[in-house]
């Protein structure tokens, strides 16, 4: 472990604010299109499903 | 027994069959490797001796930076495959890729610019990585509003190839060009990365990360090429045995 | 019809619509005046800068012109003809664009010298500015014809238009002004100027059958 405490991974040497502030913005982005992917698969499949089943 | 059945992949129907079967393995070992590498270079890898810890946005900000680029690598092979040979899993890919695209590309600016605060003191240097990378995704949106505004599938298709094609050929012109106009302004600007300084425990873990969203970003491309296929195979009669027997 | 006929029927329709290509000339020069009302009007700003301002001016005033490049053509079923003359389509397509860069950049680069003296342009430094639109701009029309085709189809193109084109737009622009402000500094500029026309070497090549291939797909839907 590079660091002694968890405050101190925290304050990740004073470029806390930076560091978790870049990693917060990419862990959202990242599950926001994910998850985007995945509520575009599903709605696809229901509507196709419901159109094979009205047919 | 030979390379042959990449061939295959052509085909809608086999690339379902054989999409299903890995995007969720590629998909989860990418999360489970990224994620590795991400705790091990926020918490274990030393301190860098000049930049303190700033540096550790690195492990997030060149994966990005590298799968924008070869996302937009990969879409213009994919414009020119469509263009030749008319294959329609290349669009497929074409829309499956771009967004993600150009969400690197935007995490690669985003991520630049704060790594750029601490080490140069201002959130946006000109500096030729961050413009290119800022064309790059000018490139991606381009990509996309031209396939969401042309609404006749067909020609979206093809639009979107040529368009990514004349891009891919416009890159490294882009880029040298960025290069070139960065060092006629400004002479000495201070690089965010220096390679050849790296110790080993410092880049073990950026590779480790790289590989983890290169697969991360393939399963997910996998995934949006499933729905992309299903969408436009509609007709197909194995789509409706798959969408009725298989369910959600 | 034969390649000749083509032009001059080409000519023709551009002397008719005069107006378009008088129009994009004035928003060549009302661009460029925005800058001294806008910005500065001090020598000490305008000089460096009137190389870049008249390129601004010469990419927006291009970009109005090449979004019509075929719409008139594509409205009255024009295109489609020529797409089954039996004359090669990227062809007459390169032969269309060439008369039309002819007719815009003529006028552009007679009037660049009065508009440089208004903006304090360096009188060593006109030559390299009216270098480098010669050499870059062709390519502008060349790349812009490409992305013409593609929004073809669409009422309101000329927004996307600046989004899709801008990149393609930027190397021109960085060696252009490069070139001029190498000159301002005292600097050989042919190495830009060469890349420029490198530049244009490689749109000639690449556009026509691009192009070609943007329009049959527009004209198909």
């Amino acid at each position: 472990m590079a660091f002694d405490s968890l405050a101190e991974f925290w304050a990740m040497g004073n470029y806390g604010a930076y560091v978790w502030s870049a990693y917060g913005i990419s862990f959202v982005t990242i599950a926001f299109i994910t998850l985007l992917s995945v509520v575009k698969g599903r709605k696809v499949r229901a509507e196709l499903r419901q159109r094979y089943l009205r047919d | 027994m030979s390379w042959l059945w990449i061939h295959k992949l052509g085909s809608p129907k086999f690339f379902y069959g054989f999409s299903k079967r890995f995007a969720t393995p590629i998909f989860f070992s990418g999360l489970l490797f990224s994620l590795l590498a991400l705790g091990w270079g926020l918490g274990f890898a030393p301190s860098d001796y000049q930049q303190g810890d700033s540096y550790r946005i690195m492990y997030i900000h060149v994966p990005a930076a590298m799968l924008a680029q070869s996302c937009y690598l990969a879409m213009g092979i994919a414009g020119l495959v469509f263009l030749v040979w008319q294959m329609k899993m290349a669009a497929i890919f074409i829309q499956a890729v771009a967004p993600i695209g150009a969400v690197m590309a935007l995490l690669a600016l985003v991520t630049g610019s704060i790594w750029g605060k601490p080490t140069w003191g201002t959130w946006w240097v000109w500096d030729a990585r961050l413009t290119s990378v800022l064309l790059l995704w000018i490139l991606y949106m381009g990509v996309i509003a031209l396939q969401n505004s042309l609404e006749e599938k067909v020609l979206a298709n093809k639009a979107t190839a040529v368009l990514s094609l004349v891009g891919l050929i416009n890159l490294p012109i882009i880029k040298y060009s960025v290069e070139w106009w960065n060092t006629l302004h400004q002479p000495a600007s201070l690089s965010l990365i220096e390679k050849p300084t790296m110790p080993m425990e410092m880049w073990l873990p950026l590779v480790i990360s790289i590989l983890g969203m290169y697969l991360f970003v393939a399963g997910l491309t996998l995934w949006r090429m499933q729905t992309h296929v299903l969408l436009n195979e509609h007709k197909a009669s194995w789509v409706k045995k798959e969408v009725l027997n298989n369910g959600i | 019809m034969t390649y000749l006929s083509f032009v001059k029927y080409e000519c023709l329709a551009l002397y008719r619509n005069k107006q378009n290509l008088f129009n994009a000339l004035l928003f060549f020069v009302m661009v460029s005046l925005l800058f001294p009302l806008g910005v500065s009007s001090e020598e000490a700003f305008l000089a460096p800068a009137a190389g870049g301002i008249i390129w601004c001016a010469t990419l927006l005033a291009v970009l109005m012109v090449v979004d019509g490049l075929f719409k008139n053509d594509f409205h009255d079923g024009g295109i489609e003809q020529l797409a089954v003359s039996g004359l090669s389509f990227a062809w007459l397509m390169l032969l269309k664009v060439m008369i039309h860069w002819l007719a815009t950049i003529g006028p552009l680069l007679l009037i660049t010298p009065l508009l440089g003296y208004m903006l304090f342009l360096p009188t060593d430094s006109l030559v390299v500015v009216l270098l480098s639109l010669l050499f870059g701009s062709p390519s502008l029309f060349l790349i812009g014809s490409i992305v013409a085709g593609l929004t073809l189809t669409l009422r309101q193109s000329a927004l996307l238009m600046l989004v899709l084109i801008l990149p393609f737009y930027l190397p021109v622009l960085v060696f252009a002004t490069g070139a001029i402000k190498a000159q301002q500094a005292g600097l050989d500029p042919s190495a830009p100027l060469a890349i420029l026309l490198a530049i244009f070497f490689l749109s000639l090549a690449i556009s026509p059958l691009l192009t070609a291939i943007s329009l049959r797909a527009s004209l198909a839907s």
